[in-house]
């Protein structure tokens, strides 16, 4: 559940007989005895009710009602009025935020976000900011991009407020890391659908509790990767510091902080990213912007939908890429400035600041509007061409429809159904010892005792049979992501023109809201759990091919170069030599691809794949709070037995090498 | 006047001030303060004038019709500024309790919230009719009655279920069960009767008018999970299939376990509710008067708005426009 983990310096040394021969072996030994248990006792045995609990939703959904009541009865308590106020003044952040990008008009806006761009982040910043204002502007969605920025300015700036401090505390101490590691899976596993509803008890609908929800799922990547960033800086350089007599405040300020600003930078930009990815999630509950363009669009003009996530897309790539520029240029291995180039770097932010001043005094004076005008925009335009395009995607009677139908129906019938149907029908006993086994086989005693635990809770909550339906989706989807993460991975590792594509591509579809193109895929494989599939293949991917680009790149120039000496040719060396030594990168890549599909599965269940994502999703939608928030524990669960299979087993392989 | 979020207009100049002195004050405790105070005095007087009112619109094209059919009379004919929100159903209840959502036009019936938000605690109240009679049922294209007639009825069904096979469903035909926000008792409902439907799940409302009409556009056999009133009937052409009488005591509420056989009845047919928060129905805000009369004349009127929304592409304003010009009899009785 790393966000970002660093892929350990892989030594070059191979153990003569392939680590994972015994082990695929044995799995497979496992599975086929499972097999034969599901041919004899095939739904003889499903979980025994009582072994439920099934009275914890009767139990959370009391908690729910008498939250409810203490917080609108008269005598509320002080305590909600706390939260409350909290939340106003999250509203006014936002709203002054908002107010102050109208004020300063459409013109003054875009200049001054590309002025600032390009004095902290460059000309590439500047070119990024100042085209996706242009975007904003040509979409017609000006007003909505500013709401979604104001309430993106301050989700990210709480975030990052809350979150690096606990980083660097989770940075210095050890204990403190293994205490909050699982609220922050918990905080980025369990489905935002599961606590909308007590977010909106406690802080109410709109901008306030919109940035809370935020907050929740954006915080977790701010903490770890600035701990990471502090555990990053290198022993001897602390040590250095110490006995030169600093003390352990001098340390973190002189010498942790600047050598991992870098990283924290980075974790800025990632925090960013996932703030964004809740923009439609947070218009449920009052977050307005091109989230509600979005999710009213889906129902009533699906071109006006698209044209909002590809807003969304572009604001966070801007974001994405101005951020980095920042990140490159404050790295102190770079900066070491004379006196002259401080003095000029000044005057340059004067005049920066001045030429803003200045261009919103002449907008205003000559009348600019707040909003960039209806009339100048492109939306018909655009909007006619989206909708052509959507036209032919429903359209049954396409060459493109005639190949995609037959796919998906080909997926259902030999993919995800036969599965489905051996973990839902098999015996519950048969299946839990099994995947404990494998479990073990895999990587090790801890973390099969782990995954015995939380599939034992799985059924103990009640939720065995949707969760084995879920399961049975997230290994379909999870084996798509790795094999087409792993294959545009190495691809992007052996040539920069393939990287240079696939990398706006990734971030589009780590950014643009599944919703959004996951309903095209409903008119082109109109088969149950077919879009759910492909929308988590398609979130879960890109971030394995980030994975195994890295980690087949930084294998070691001297072990590729000796490989080629010995007249190893291109293939060959990079199938006998960079592939194998990246294998800890890829098994990141499954880890990440799991967490990735896990976090989709609510989703999915919007578009048909039923399960637990259906169930968290009813939960917040006919109001059955007790019944999605089990059912999130049920991902939950889920999720941390699969992340601690996946991340020993990457532990224990590379034991094994060394 | 601009859109400020989910803030009350009546406290949008406080909240300037407090925004503009945020800059300065970081203490996030003595801000809270300060927003207790703002929210405190958003409480007090409402005059006779209109000022703000906020609605909320739902995620289908019947609550965009009604939102904004009530905007255009409420700006039009008596200078209100009309705010519209689009809170979720549930957390909506929570909204008007909260003071923040002023009227919901549309409400389908959410069982336990109308019973702890209605009737307990009353911080919401319910006024009467939107004039729309709500039905859910199973319904089919109507181009599958000429090859098998009996579909008119549930018996019909029996032994014809293969004619609904998909590649999920094995031998047993597909029934395509509905939003998970929607009531549903479908899966008992088809145990109750006997059905060899496999019962699916086509997720949200989007994913479902996707795949139906994706399949009715080839014409194959599906049954569905469906209501009225709703734009689509007509133009998909879609006709209901007639399920058991209701009897006295019949649930509609599925997933509770229990004998089946309570569920063996067609849904009620219940007319939809509007909703108001309290401080709302109270402020004595010339809106309330016209929003407590607000009142389709039948559901196709609503459909049609609805179809002009979505089919024909006009913004929901326009649309909103057209009809009460074209209904001007109507509307006035509103108004009186």
């Amino acid at each position: 559940m790393t966000t970002v983990a660093e892929v350990a310096p892989v030594t070059p040394v191979l153990s003569h007989r392939p680590w994972w021969r015994g082990k695929l072996v044995q799995t497979a030994g496992i599975v086929a005895l499972m097999y034969l248990a599901y041919r004899a006792w095939a739904l003889e045995y499903p979980w025994p009710q009582r072994l439920e609990w099934t009275a914890l939703a009767g139990h959370l959904d009391d908690f729910q009602t008498w939250l409810i009541d203490e917080k609108n009865a008269e005598d509320q308590s002080i305590v909600f009025a706390l939260f409350e106020g909290f939340a106003t003044f999250v509203d006014n952040l936002v709203n002054w935020f908002d107010r102050l990008l109208l004020w300063l008009t459409w013109v003054g806006t875009t200049v001054a976000g590309t002025l600032i761009a390009l004095r902290f982040g460059g000309m590439r910043a500047a070119v990024w900011v100042s085209a996706a204002f242009a975007s904003f502007a040509l979409m017609g969605l000006w007003e909505e991009s500013m709401q979604t920025l104001a309430l993106m300015l301050a989700a990210v700036g709480l975030s990052l407020s809350v979150g690096i401090p606990l980083g660097i505390v989770a940075g210095l101490s050890n204990r403190f890391m293994r205490a909050i590691t699982p609220v922050l899976d918990a905080m980025q596993i369990v489905p935002a659908f599961a606590y909308l509803i007590p977010v909106v008890v406690l802080f109410s609908v709109g901008p306030g509790a919109a940035v809370i929800s935020t907050m929740i799922y954006a915080i977790p990547p701010a903490v770890r990767i600035t701990a990471l960033g502090i555990r990053g800086v290198p022993v001897n350089t602390v040590e250095a510091a110490t006995s030169m007599g600093s003390t352990r405040g001098q340390v973190l300020s002189k010498v942790q902080l600047p050598l991992s600003r870098r990283t924290i930078l980075l974790g800025v930009n990632q925090t960013i990213m996932f703030a964004l990815s809740m923009v439609v999630i947070a218009g449920l509950i009052g977050g307005g912007g091109l989230g509600d363009v979005v999710t009213s669009g889906l129902y009533t003009n699906p071109a006006l939908a698209i044209l909002g996530g590809v807003a969304i897309v572009v604001m966070a790539m801007a974001l994405d890429r101005s951020t980095e520029a920042v990140a490159n240029r404050t790295d102190p291995a770079h900066r070491h400035l004379t006196e002259a180039r401080r003095k000029r770097l000044r005057l340059a932010t004067v005049a920066t600041f001045a030429g803003i001043g200045l261009t919103v005094a002449l907008a205003k004076v000559f009348g600019a509007a707040a909003i960039y005008p209806e009339t100048a925009t492109a939306q018909e335009w655009l909007l006619e061409k989206v909708q052509n395009w959507l036209d032919y995607v429903q359209d049954p009677t396409t060459f493109v429809f005639s190949v995609t139908e037959p796919l998906g129906t080909f997926i259902v019938v030999h993919l995800v159904q036969p599965l489905l149907q051996f973990l839902v029908e098999a015996p519950w006993f048969t299946t839990l010892l099994g995947v404990a086994a494998i479990a073990l086989i895999v990587s090790g005693v801890r973390p099969a005792v782990t995954t015995f635990a939380m599939f034992t809770a799985i059924g103990v909550l009640g939720m065995w049979e949707p969760a084995m339906e879920t399961f049975s989706q997230v290994l379909v989807a999870t084996g798509l992501a790795v094999l087409i993460g792993v294959a545009l991975g190495v691809a992007a590792a052996e040539s920069n023109a393939v990287s240079k594509v696939l990398r706006p591509t990734n971030d589009v579809l780590q950014t643009l809201p599944q919703l959004v193109y996951i309903i095209p895929f409903v008119y082109l494989m109109p088969i149950s759990y077919v879009p759910g599939i492909v929308a988590s293949v398609l979130y879960a991917f890109p971030a394995v091919v980030r994975l195994v680009e890295r980690g087949v790149r930084d294998v070691a120039p001297d072990t590729v170069e000796a490989a080629s000496a010995f007249g190893a040719t291109r293939r060959q060396v990079l199938g006998k030599v960079k592939i194998p030594l990246a294998g800890d990168a890829v098994m990141l890549g499954v880890n990440q691809g799991i967490i990735m599909v896990l976090g989709v599965v609510v989703i999915a269940g919007l578009v048909g794949s039923g399960g637990l994502g259906y169930l968290v999703a009813q939960g917040l939608q006919r109001g059955q709070f007790g019944l999605g928030l089990v059912a999130s524990l049920a991902i939950l669960a889920m999720g941390i037995a699969l992340d601690r299979v996946t991340q020993a087993s990457r532990r224990s392989r590379k034991e094994g090498i060394e | 006047m601009r859109k400020a979020g989910s803030v009350d207009n009546k406290e949008g100049s406080m909240s300037k001030k407090v925004g503009a002195r945020l800059t300065l004050l970081i203490g996030a405790s003595l801000v809270a303060v300060i927003g207790l105070v703002s929210s405190g005095s958003a409480l007090g007087g409402a005059g006779q004038s209109c000022g703000t009112v906020t609605l909320n619109e739902y995620g289908w094209p019947g609550s965009t019709a009604n939102t904004y059919v009530a905007k255009y009379v409420l700006e039009k004919n008596l200078g209100c500024t009309v705010k519209i929100t689009k809170i979720t159903e549930v957390p909506s209840y929570q909204a008007m309790a909260d003071g923040k959502v002023d009227a919901v036009l549309e409400d389908w019936g959410y069982p336990d919230q109308f019973k702890q938000y209605v009737t307990k605690q009353k911080t919401v109240a319910y006024v009467g009719s939107n004039g729309l009679l709500g039905h859910i049922g199973w319904f089919i294209p109507k181009y599958l009655l000429k090859q098998y007639p009996q579909f008119k009825t549930w018996k019909g069904l029996k032994g014809k279920e293969s004619v609904f096979k998909t590649p999920e469903s094995g031998s047993q035909g597909t029934f395509l069960g509905g939003d998970p926000s929607f009531q549903q008792k479908d899966k008992e409902l088809i145990e109750a009767l006997g059905l060899d439907f496999k019962h699916v799940t086509v997720g949200g409302y989007s994913a479902e008018v996707a795949r139906v009409s994706q399949l009715i556009k080839q014409r194959k056999a599906v049954i569905f999970y469906w209501w009225t009133p709703e734009y689509l009937n007509a133009y998909l052409n879609l006709v209901e299939v007639q399920l058991p009488p209701r009897f006295k005591g019949c649930n509609d509420v599925g997933g509770a376990g229990g004998d089946v056989k309570q569920y063996r009845c067609r849904y009620a047919s219940v007319p939809l509710k509007k909703l108001f928060s309290k401080e709302f129905a109270q402020s004595g805000s010339p809106a309330v008067k016209v929003l407590r009369k607000f009142k389709w004349p039948n559901n196709e009127a609503q459909n049609l708005v609805g179809k002009w929304i979505t089919v024909d592409k006009l913004k929901p304003d326009k649309a909103a426009e057209k009809w009460v010009k074209a209904n001007k009899a109507w509307v006035n009785a509103w108004l009186k």
